[in-house]
């Protein structure tokens, strides 16, 4: 009877991969987090939540579930490999779990000194370290090998090394400055490891994602008038093939956007709560918002399939919340709870 | 021993002084003795607990155990030796004032005490006392007030305590008390040293309490001078040294250090007079932190603020029956700090004791209090009690008063977001309190209501950082319940021990219960002697906490009930009219239980101490 049913399955199975010529081979679930949107929350507590594809259901605290234990002090960003998520925790660790599951299945816990982001590059990880944020000079990218989960080198760069972008064999790293301030974006050879070159950019950069001209667009808040020093935000497109700035385009004093995502040729940034966009071929930054989230602390975005997502920090203790828009009539979807001080979304 | 001293007084002011003996000087025993002389006589309508020496020497527990388990007062540790924050009555740990013989030693930066930064072997008695006090011991007497005295007495005597304890986790004391006075001159000095690794094991999980060792090193001095029949000189001291690492949370180990150097000196000088006795106070105070966010390296951030304090007071004898106590005091604060420059601030307060005891059953006391300070605008402080005693077992207590909270240097100059258009957090009070003595028993029981309005938070702002502002509000009320009961079957010594307090503690504009306030919390001491032996047992109840303000139960929104069980066994080893030794043993959560005080922040699993203790 099983043998029956298992064939029948295999036959439905061989006639769906037939009819299909876009998917290549269908499979059983991968796990309960395999279809919809992954939100991580600094805390603390910090937690990770998940909403389903279809928004139909949602789970909080998603990595305790599974593991009965807590991801740690903060969580500052999740990285995603083959069929892996790396959970990078500031104290100086990152949890490896099955990106489908949450199972965890290992740790990486000596050579990292306030971790902040991991990318993957020829088959390897890298990791960007503030080291001690007191100290300017000891700042470093961990080369870790994602077979022994362990850290085999460490490449010296700049001051306060934050996001990291891998595109082919090349790394971008921009450097915000940890508890200071910096203006470069660092670039690593993954053949080598070594640091070929930095471009300067406006203070403070942050957030960087690729356009769909392939240009590497960085987002520099510059830094806000409390310090003294104001100086100006940019969004700054660079030329990965040379390496080169190719565009600047500054913001007004006052004005410090720290956030940004990318959909379908639109660039989206915010101004406090307030959303707006600039196109590829923009030749100055907008001040007029297209509309403006419930968010009471806009703390993080990202955009897919014509919808934009927002977490909301609110009070920095409350829970959090997850605001789901649509991208061409700006209306909001739907909401979730999301993870107190929630920060970081991701596509699952 | 009052006995001993007034008897000890008559003969000293008889014998020393001339002609005219100010007779009243007798009835000022305790004048001399104490530096606060307004926790006995001005606080006749509010509740006064009082923990005695007896009971600090044999416990050697820490100053937030001590507390934890036998008074009301809930506390906030961040793991065991940690950061300790009080919650009195459901306020927060910024409305508690802590006193320093009759000085508030509140951290000037924060606001608050760090409970784990005191050591409470080198005191002679510590107070509890319930109810709004900002009237008579300033900023932050909301809640209540808790009060470290050391006391100088002019009884010749000499006497020493050495003890040497250690226990689990490599935790090392040794203390030593020493006191020594003749008729002029009266000196008590306090030594003690503590060092534990601290690296208990984490229950349930394989790990262990990595980043939590400390170490430190107090120093109390205090010495009295009888300058003439009339003048009484005094200079109390106080110092500590602390280092600690600060353990992370269960998922996250941690590198901090912290470091806190606290130097406290005070002068005084007391004057007799026929109707009149008048102290003036000179004290300097220093606070110093640093904290290194990563202890392998040299790299800190520091606070630090002197201040510096002349406080005059006079006891006046009005009439037979009505005292009056005026008080002046001028503070100066002086800061610096890794996050906001060089502030300091200027402080002037007047206040007025009226105390009324028409005969003995009535007491009465009104007290007002107005602060000139630099920077922002203090608001009139007003209190007013009674006590009346109904019959012999029953006495009832009344007290109201309006206090208040200033502003923080943190909250002041912090850069960014330090708010200099911050007024004063102020609170109303009331407290009703009713006492039953029968023999050998006693029940306290209080209710209590308290309004906080103009509450400081600190909040993001639209400019991208975090900025303190008067907004929220919020209300506390329960009731408090403590019972006492002694009893003695020949050699056989039975005592009983017991508080429970029941608090709400509102948001009033969502009227949710605030974070880390349990609804329920309960401790009970038993202790038996027989001969030379005697063993006690205290357990602990605290109710859940919530840790977001949603009030939700579950692991990432609460902490967990949880009962905590000590046992104690001491027993006399040698005992002579001069010499005494004593052995004890402690066992700290006896039943090993699994329990966190803060949230992912596991608490000490069954530990021992060992004590042996020679007085001579």
């Amino acid at each position: 009877m099983k043998k029956i049913i298992l064939s029948m399955l295999a036959m439905s199975l061989l006639i769906v991969s037939c009819s299909s010529d876009d998917d290549a081979t269908p499979s059983a679930p991968l796990g309960a987090y395999e279809d919809g949107i992954i939100v991580s929350g600094e805390g603390s507590p910090s937690s990770i939540s998940f909403i389903s594809e279809d928004l139909t259901t949602s789970e909080n605290q998603i990595y305790y579930n599974v593991n009965n234990e807590a991801t740690g002090v903060y969580l500052q960003s999740l990285g995603f490999n083959d069929d892996k998520a790396y959970i990078v925790v500031d104290a100086g660790t990152i949890t490896v779990v099955n990106r489908y599951t949450f199972e965890k299945l290992g740790t990486i816990s000596t050579g990292l000194t306030t971790p902040r982001y991991i990318a993957f590059a020829n088959g390897k990880g890298y990791v960007t370290n503030w080291g001690d944020p007191f100290d300017e000079t000891d700042d470093f990218v961990a080369v870790v090998d994602l077979t022994a989960n362990t850290v085999i080198s460490t490449i010296p760069v700049g001051n306060g090394p934050e996001q990291i972008l891998a595109e082919d064999n090349f790394l971008y790293v921009s450097h915000k400055g940890a508890y200071t301030t910096n203006n470069i974006i660092s670039v690593i050879n993954t053949s080598s490891d070594v640091l070929t070159t930095t471009i300067t950019v406006n203070d403070n950069p942050d957030e960087m994602l690729l356009d769909d001209n392939g240009d590497l667009i960085v987002l520099s808040s510059g830094k806000p008038a409390w310090t003294g020093d104001e100086t100006k935000a940019a969004i700054t497109k660079i030329d990965m093939d040379t390496n080169t700035v190719s565009t600047t385009l500054e913001f007004s004093d006052g004005e410090h956007p720290e956030l940004m995502t990318y959909l379908n040729g639109n660039l989206y940034y915010n101004l406090g709560s307030s959303i707006l966009s600039i196109t590829d071929d923009a030749t100055a930054v907008t001040s007029t918002p297209l509309f403006t989230t419930v968010a009471t602390t806009l703390y993080g975005m990202a955009a897919k399939d014509d919808r934009l997502y927002f977490v909301d920090a609110v009070d920095y203790t409350s829970a959090g919340q997850l605001f789901i828009y649509d991208d061409t009539s700006y209306s909001l979807i739907n909401s979730f709870n999301a993870p107190v001080v929630a920060s970081k979304i991701y596509f699952n | 021993m009052i006995r001993a001293l007034r008897v000890f007084l008559i003969v000293f002011f008889s014998s020393h002084i001339m002609a005219q003996v100010p007779l009243d000087s007798i009835q000022r025993l305790d004048e001399v003795v104490l530096s606060d002389i307004k926790l006995k006589d001005f606080a006749n309508g509010y509740k006064v607990t009082v923990l005695n020496d007896s009971l600090l020497k044999k416990n050697n527990a820490s100053f937030t155990d001590l507390l934890r388990f036998n008074t009301n007062i809930y506390f906030k540790e961040n793991g065991y030796g940690m950061v300790s924050s009080p919650s009195f009555r459901g306020t927060n740990a910024s409305q508690t004032a802590v006193i320093w013989n009759g000085l508030s030693i509140n951290s000037q930066l924060t606001g608050q005490t760090d409970f784990n930064t005191i050591n409470t072997t080198n005191f002679n008695s510590i107070a509890i006392r319930s109810g709004g006090g900002s009237v008579q011991y300033g900023s932050g007497a909301i809640g209540g007030s808790i009060h470290l005295n050391n006391t100088l007495s002019f009884k010749q005597h000499f006497d020493n305590t050495a003890t040497l304890s250690y226990g689990s986790y490599e935790t090392k004391n040794v203390n030593y008390l020493s006191s020594y006075s003749n008729e002029k001159f009266s000196v008590n000095i306090g030594l003690d040293y503590r060092d534990s690794e601290n690296d208990y094991k984490y229950l349930n999980t394989d790990q262990s309490n990595e980043n939590g060792a400390f170490q430190n090193g107090s120093i109390n001095a205090n010495l009295g001078y009888v300058l003439s029949s009339k003048d009484v000189l005094k200079l109390y001291h106080q110092s500590f040294i602390g280092e600690r690492e600060f353990s992370g949370t269960v998922s996250s180990p941690s590198l901090a250090k912290y470091e806190d150097q606290n130097f406290r000196t005070m002068l005084e000088w007391s004057r007799f007079g026929t109707k009149s006795y008048s102290k003036l106070k000179v004290a300097h105070l220093q606070e110093h932190f640093k904290y290194f966010g990563n202890k392998n390296t040299d790299n800190f951030t520091f606070g630090k603020v002197n201040t510096y304090l002349i406080n005059y007071t006079v006891d006046i004898d009005l009439l037979k029956d009505l005292k009056f106590k005026p008080i002046v005091s001028y503070n100066y604060y002086e800061g610096s700090g890794s996050s906001f420059g060089n502030p300091n601030r200027i402080e002037f307060s007047t206040t007025a004791l009226l105390l009324y005891n028409p005969n003995e059953k009535w007491h009465y006391g009104l007290n007002i209090r107005q602060d000139v300070t630099s920077g922002f605008e203090s608001p009139l402080l007003f209190s007013f009690d009674m006590a009346y005693d109904v019959s012999n077992f029953y006495k009832l207590k009344l007290n109201g008063s309006k206090n208040y909270r200033v502003p923080t240097f943190n909250d002041l100059y912090w850069q960014p977001g330090g708010n200099l258009d911050l007024v004063p957090e102020t609170s109303y009070q009331l407290d009703l309190g009713q006492e039953f003595t029968y023999k050998n028993a006693s029940l306290k029981v209080n209710t209590f209501y308290i309004k906080t309005s103009d509450l400081i938070q600190w909040t993001p702002n639209d400019s991208g950082f975090w900025s303190p502002e008067n907004i929220a509000e919020a209300q506390n009320y329960g009731a408090e319940a403590s019972l006492e009961v002694t009893h003695k079957i020949k050699a056989h010594q039975f005592s009983l021990q017991g508080n429970y307090a029941y608090t709400v503690s509102e948001d009033l504009e969502t009227d949710a219960q605030l974070i880390y306030v349990p609804y329920h919390k309960a401790n009970i001491n038993l202790a038996y002697a027989y001969k030379r032996m005697s063993l006690f047992v205290q357990h602990l109840y605290t109710g859940e906490v919530y840790t977001t303000p949603e009030n939700l139960s579950g692991t990432f929104y609460s902490v967990e009930a949880y009962q905590l069980t000590n046992f104690g066994l001491n027993y006399q080893l040698f005992k002579t009219k001069s010499q005494q030794i004593d052995v004890s043993l402690k066992v700290n959560n006896l039943f090993n239980t699994v329990y966190e005080n803060v949230a992912f922040r596991p608490m000490p699993d069954r530990n021992f101490n060992f004590q042996i203790q020679y007085k001579f």
